[in-house]
């Protein structure tokens, strides 16, 4: 297929890989966004007089969320952390925060403003993730505005257009009317016309129109949506020049760019107010007396009627013991603890990968982005940082802090490197859209799960093929999410299909304390 | 108690350490638990992520492979996947933290490590008599050669240096003259087979407890 290819070829291939059906059907089969039901309150048995001990392994999401739950109905729960703090991936720095990566320790020098943070871990709650937001409503956690969309934010790959960054609505805009362009041209062919009523014709022609702002004719000119080149006030606007579809397909980023907000990605997403741990800090105000820190497991032993316990805590070796543990220690730190598990339940912990998410950022001296038109939103990068998040918050103020790259997979590339290399990568990167960027930024933390202390790995991996799980790997989960003996749970968004997500945590909590009240209601009945 | 008496230097020593390079969180003291992040409780090693058992192996060992580590000798190749994670972590390390270290390391408990690799045992003893030159024949360690022990180690890690060593993932630093010395020996063994053959052969020698 080298050389050039008309837009009648194009068609053509588009035709012979199944057609718009075939999209269609891809389309609504991708499965990317799980089933969505509204939250509601877990029906679980009150203990009353009867007494029931209960560890929580992890003081993440899912720990937290069971030591919730379960202290309401009277279960005794003690939370063992490993680490000085709660919360795992939802984590947020600021001024004088440890960041806690082995061989890379470092603290955060973040000017002290409520409005200078970072969260280092998860950043974005979608307005359909019930769970969570129910949460968030229960216990008192402010929610605003997440802005994630930004068409005014910049799309910048050295392939396109010499490097030059341009703002997303100049890409998306050309993107949309050419594709159109296309569209609309082929509706007129005989054959397009075949499946369609004369009423459907119309209306696709209409939807056609005006996603790529076309004319009358169908053809693509260019668009105001991307804003005017001068005037459009008190003068006339006067258009921008349409960037050739060819230099369009330049770039790689173009997918990405084209989809970056849709789906759970897209708007309305929210934050919590000044830092996504505030929802921790939510949890820990109902739950914060039952966390021991710095409290590390050795040994979990499992027997017929509860679970035995062995951590170390302030250099001395300690023993619990319980009725029920629920585990959200990452399973790649489980395998190496002293334990009597089932071998099939270990070969599943063994087989799941570890995410080797990575993320940094920088304060800013000033916030440059606002002089060009910018509140909130995300630039895309095609190189290593990948990503600039600006603040949702904190507008007009001084300074903020900025996203300076984003590696949800691939990140192993930047943890390998040194502290120093990491930050000069950022700032190669991100002056290729400000041109003054390594003057306005400073007080760089990065954020290398892959060897963040006592977790070692980001979001859990479970299938090794982009084409699904296969049944081997669905027995594996299986396995891992039913308790041992009835007695030991694994929890997290490790052990769901939807790892990464804080709605995912909370509900595979959900799944196993719905398990045990089974078993709970039987016993006591 | 005598994991209190050794954690007590340690806090004291990279508190001081931090005083010097950051301004330190007034409520966060440094603990000295990195290894068994790791290397699992106890060091006994772990699979998870593929980090050795420290408890039980000679302390000369420990102690020539954490300075090595800080030196740029090892964990330096890309592919050196561990390796690399474990690198900076031993940057850091002063030679009065490694002998700290290595203490607290002797403290553990040894456990017979599990075995995880079935192959021909017996096509692997033929391969172990030029590993025993060094290695000694009930695979014992010699720190006369500067060769550690084999017997008790976690089989997938062996499995993995033994990799590494042949690839030129390991053993590939000027300096590292032990580790090219056994570049050299692994080339002996032709393929993985071989490899997993001679290291269930080391599995059935067991270790002493």
């Amino acid at each position: 297929m080298a050389g050039f290819v008309t837009r009648r070829e194009f068609l053509n291939l588009v035709g012979a890989v199944g057609g718009t059906s075939a999209a269609l059907r891809a389309g609504s089969a991708l499965g990317l966004l799980p089933v969505t039901k509204t939250a509601k309150a877990l029906d679980l048995f009150a203990l009353g007089t009867n007494s029931k001990k209960v560890a929580i392994l992890g003081g993440g999401l899912s720990g937290l969320t069971v030591a919730y739950e379960l202290g309401k109905r009277g279960y005794e729960c003690t939370i063992l952390e490993a680490s000085h703090r709660c919360g795992g991936r939802v984590f947020t720095v600021r001024n004088g925060d440890l960041i806690d990566e082995i061989g890379n320790r470092h603290y955060c020098e973040f000017d002290d403003d409520p409005h200078m943070y970072f969260n280092g871990g998860a950043a974005r709650i979608p307005s359909f993730h019930n769970n969570l937001l129910a949460y968030c409503k229960e216990l008192d956690v402010e929610l605003e505005v997440f802005v994630g969309e930004n068409n005014n934010a910049y799309f910048q790959d050295d392939a396109f257009l010499g490097g030059k960054p341009v703002r997303i609505k100049d890409y998306k805009t050309n993107v949309r009317g050419f594709l159109a362009e296309m569209l609309a041209k082929s509706m007129s062919e005989q054959e397009m016309n075949e499946p369609f009523t004369e009423l459907e014709a119309e209306n696709l022609l209409s939807i056609i129109h005006s996603f790529g702002d076309l004319r009358g004719g169908g053809e693509y000119t260019g668009s105001s949506r991307s804003g005017y080149k001068t005037g459009g006030y008190t003068t006339h606007g006067v258009q921008k020049d349409i960037i050739e579809f060819r230099d369009l397909l330049k770039s790689r980023l173009g997918g990405r760019t084209m989809t970056a907000s849709e789906g759970e990605q897209g708007p309305p997403l929210f934050q919590a107010k000044d830092g996504m741990d505030n929802i921790i800090a939510g949890f820990l105000r109902v739950v914060g007396q039952e966390v021991k820190y710095r409290a590390m497991v050795s040994a979990i032993n499992v027997t017929n009627n509860g679970v035995e316990i062995t951590y170390d805590q302030d250099g001395v070796r300690h023993s619990l013991n319980v009725d029920y543990c629920f585990s959200c220690i990452p399973t790649h730190l489980i395998t190496g603890l002293d334990h009597n598990f089932p071998a099939d339940y270990v070969k599943a912990m063994k087989y799941v990968r570890r995410g080797d998410a990575y993320k940094a950022a920088f304060q800013a001296k000033e916030r440059f982005w606002e002089k060009e038109d910018i509140y909130g939103g995300i630039t895309r990068m095609n190189n290593r940082s990948s990503s600039i998040w600006y603040p949702s918050g904190g507008i007009h103020k001084n300074k903020g802090v900025i996203l300076a790259a984003y590696n949800f997979q691939g990140g192993l590339y930047h943890t390998n490197m040194t502290q120093e290399e990491r930050i000069e990568g950022h700032i190669k990167d991100g002056e290729k859209v400000h041109s003054n960027y390594r003057s306005l930024v400073e007080k760089p933390v990065t954020i290398a799960w892959h060897r963040m202390n006592h977790m070692l790995g980001c979001a859990a991996r479970w299938n090794r093929s982009f084409s699904g799980w296969t049944a081997e790997e669905q027995l594996m989960f299986d396995t891992l999410q039913k308790p041992v003996n009835g007695r030991h749970y694994v929890i997290g968004d490790q052990i769901t299909v939807h790892a990464a997500w804080m709605e995912s945590a909370i509900q595979s909590a959900h799944w196993a304390m719905e398990d045990l009240d089974k078993r709970v209601r039987a016993e006591l009945a | 108690m005598n994991r209190m008496r050794l954690i007590i230097p340690l806090v004291f020593m990279f508190s001081l350490q931090l005083m010097k390079s950051n301004a330190a969180e007034e409520n966060e003291s440094y603990d000295d638990r990195y290894c068994t992040t790791c290397h699992g409780a106890d060091g006994r090693g772990n699979y998870g992520v593929q980090a050795p058992r420290l408890a039980g192996m000679e302390d000369w060992y420990l102690k020539r492979q954490l300075e090595s580590y800080r030196a740029g000798l090892r964990g330096v190749h890309p592919r050196d996947i561990e390796g690399v994670a474990m690198q900076p972590m031993a940057a850091k390390l002063t030679d009065e933290s490694i002998a700290e270290i290595l203490d607290w390391v002797g403290s553990w408990e040894y456990k017979p490590s599990e075995v995880t690799i079935q192959g021909d045992a017996m096509a692997g003893r033929e391969f172990y008599s030029v590993c025993a030159t060094c290695h000694g024949a009930e695979g014992e360690g010699n720190q006369g050669f500067g060769a550690p022990a084999l017997a008790g180690q976690n089989d997938w890690y062996l499995v993995t240096q033994l990799k590494n060593f042949l690839a030129g993932y390991r053993g590939n630093q000027p300096g590292d003259t032990y580790g090219q010395q056994m570049a050299i020996m692994a080339q002996t063994l032709a393929n993985e087979d071989d490899i997993i053959n001679v290291i269930s052969y080391i599995n059935t020698l067991g270790k002493g407890i």
